[in-house]
């Protein structure tokens, strides 16, 4: 039986060549994608399920009349300035919180409130406050990434050894200085595991908020077509934004492997 | 500025709660200028503790810890700390690691890589100035932490069982380098280790330290030709009467820790 596992991972974990990986890697969309273009208009009416090249047709007519990359536009810049403001904020009060008491006394119920609302929820009430749209959004994406930040940079502040803090104290750097020479650089690493987590998690709320509290954006879009029917434009505007957040999350990654050399 | 420690009537107490641990009660001793002194003790003696006090990372609980003449109220240049972890800038690359203590100096940058440079040559570093640390082996680590330490040139070297997590020819290398570089840079170190022919084959001075609580047993001068290979001291009959008596002395108190 051991035998046969490792033959079994053998195959698996070979290195194979890039252009072998990639189609292995895809292979398995191209499958579903072709039983899903069988079904469509066979097991489910065209009008519920639209095939996948009818979605791609319309994907590509909304890329060329612009609307799409408009939208695209508007979207991707509420998760920009909401991930943003999550990050200015949620890595100072996690690493606050990790270094003292009394920030983490204060802040601590307030967390433990916010952890279990669903983010999407307070919708109604951000259009209340700001009105529907860009503020909304903001403000969604906002409070649904601030808890991934602060918690991996609570962690990452938390997790500093000891002996690097004593190291630069024993080299001359003063206490107030120890945050920006140690703490900080020692924990960057995992605040940016953080902003990893929170990216697909702001993709999440973008779409939540902009469902209803926005007049513009991807998410709009999505409802608006569904409301009139329009399945093929919907499905496209759910590709479009799917892709987005892959390749952001893609972008991302790449980033921190160039960056984050020494980890 | 010639590093002469003085530690008078040292006690360090642990607080958790309620329940008080006395980890040093009494503790007195010396160490001259340049000279190298070794301390063994069993496990939980408090030597690490007491490293970690002179180093000025711990507060004393009563008693005096003074360099130079100078009270010791927190972390300063005039020591520098080898850790066992080596506890090197994950971030920073060897030069980086090392030129550290020489941008805190306000050194600039021309001062900073000149210096490093000296001190990364001394340890056998040439070559892995860009590296960073995660690249290289325990062995390199400990020399890149050593190369580090000695850069902003204090004048008490305080190691915290360095070479304890290498193997034995490592080990061994290793110690030859730093009493070289003792020799020639006159530091006083102060070397906690549990391992009792290195503490013999290093130090001028060996301090026994008793079971918990920590305090002074024992300070056995070491007298062996250190003009001699480490072939001849180690096979010497001298080296190992002296290594027996440190080891008798310790096992007296280990013997009661069996017992308790």
């Amino acid at each position: 039986m051991a035998g046969a596992t490792s033959e079994v991972s053998d195959v698996l974990s070979g290195e194979l060549p890039a252009p072998v990986e990639f189609v292995v890697r895809w292979f398995p969309l191209v499958i579903v994608a072709l039983l899903w273009e069988l079904a469509s208009g066979w097991v489910v009416a065209e009008s519920i399920l639209p095939a996948p090249s009818a979605v791609f047709l319309t994907l590509v007519e909304m890329f060329a009349s612009g609307e799409l990359i408009a939208a695209l536009g508007i979207s991707l810049y509420r998760v920009g300035i909401g991930i943003s403001l999550s990050i200015a904020v949620g890595v100072l009060l996690g690493i606050g919180i990790a270094r003292s008491e009394s920030v983490e006394n204060f802040f601590d119920i307030f967390l433990a409130l916010l952890y279990p609302v669903p983010k999407t929820a307070l919708v109604p009430l951000a259009i209340l406050w700001l009105g529907r749209g860009t503020g909304t959004a903001i403000l969604i994406i906002f409070l649904a990434c601030l808890l991934p930040v602060v918690l991996n940079s609570y962690n990452a502040a938390r997790g500093v050894d000891q002996n690097l803090i004593w190291s630069a104290q024993m080299m001359g750097t003063s206490d107030r200085r120890i945050l920006w020479k140690v703490i900080i650089p020692d924990t960057i690493p995992n605040i940016v595991t953080g902003i990893r987590q929170a990216i697909p998690i702001a993709f999440i709320a973008l779409t939540g908020a902009e469902l209803i509290g926005a007049s513009d954006g991807v998410g709009a879009i999505i409802l608006s077509a569904g409301q009139l029917g329009l399945y093929p434009r919907m499905f496209a505007a759910i590709v479009a934004i799917s892709a987005a957040a892959f390749f952001v999350l893609r972008g991302f990654d790449e980033f921190e492997r160039r960056v984050f050399v020494w980890v | 500025m010639d590093g002469h420690v003085t530690v008078s009537h040292l006690e360090k107490v642990y607080q958790s709660g309620e329940e008080e641990t006395k980890a040093i009660e009494d503790l007195s001793f010396e160490v001259e200028g340049g000279e190298f002194l070794s301390v063994v003790g069993p496990s939980g003696c408090g030597k690490s503790t007491l490293l970690y006090l002179i180093a000025g990372f711990l507060d004393v609980s009563s008693g005096e810890i003074a360099v130079d003449g100078k009270t010791v109220e927190g972390p300063g240049t005039d020591r520098g700390v080898v850790f066992q972890d080596y506890a090197l800038f994950p971030w920073r690359t060897v030069m980086e690691n090392v030129t550290y203590g020489l941008e805190e100096k306000g050194y600039d940058e021309e001062e900073q890589q000149t210096e490093a440079q000296r001190y990364i040559d001394m340890m056998d570093l040439t070559g892995f100035e860009d590296r960073y640390p995660k690249e290289l082996s325990g062995g390199m680590k400990q020399r890149v932490a050593l190369a580090r330490t000695l850069a902003y040139e204090p004048q008490v070297l305080l190691m915290d069982e360095p070479f304890g997590a290498l193997d034995q020819p490592l080990r061994e290398a290793l110690q030859d380098h730093l009493l070289d570089i003792w020799r020639d840079l006159n530091k006083t170190v102060v070397f906690i280790t549990h391992d009792v022919e290195e503490a013999v084959y290093l130090s001028e001075k060996v301090m026994i330290m008793t079971r918990h609580p920590g305090t002074k047993k024992e300070v056995l001068d070491i007298d062996l030709d250190r003009t001699n290979s480490r072939e001849e001291i180690i096979t010497s009959q001298e080296f190992s009467d002296v290594k027996n008596d440190v080891w008798k002395l310790l096992h007296e108190e280990t013997d009661t820790e069996v017992r308790a």
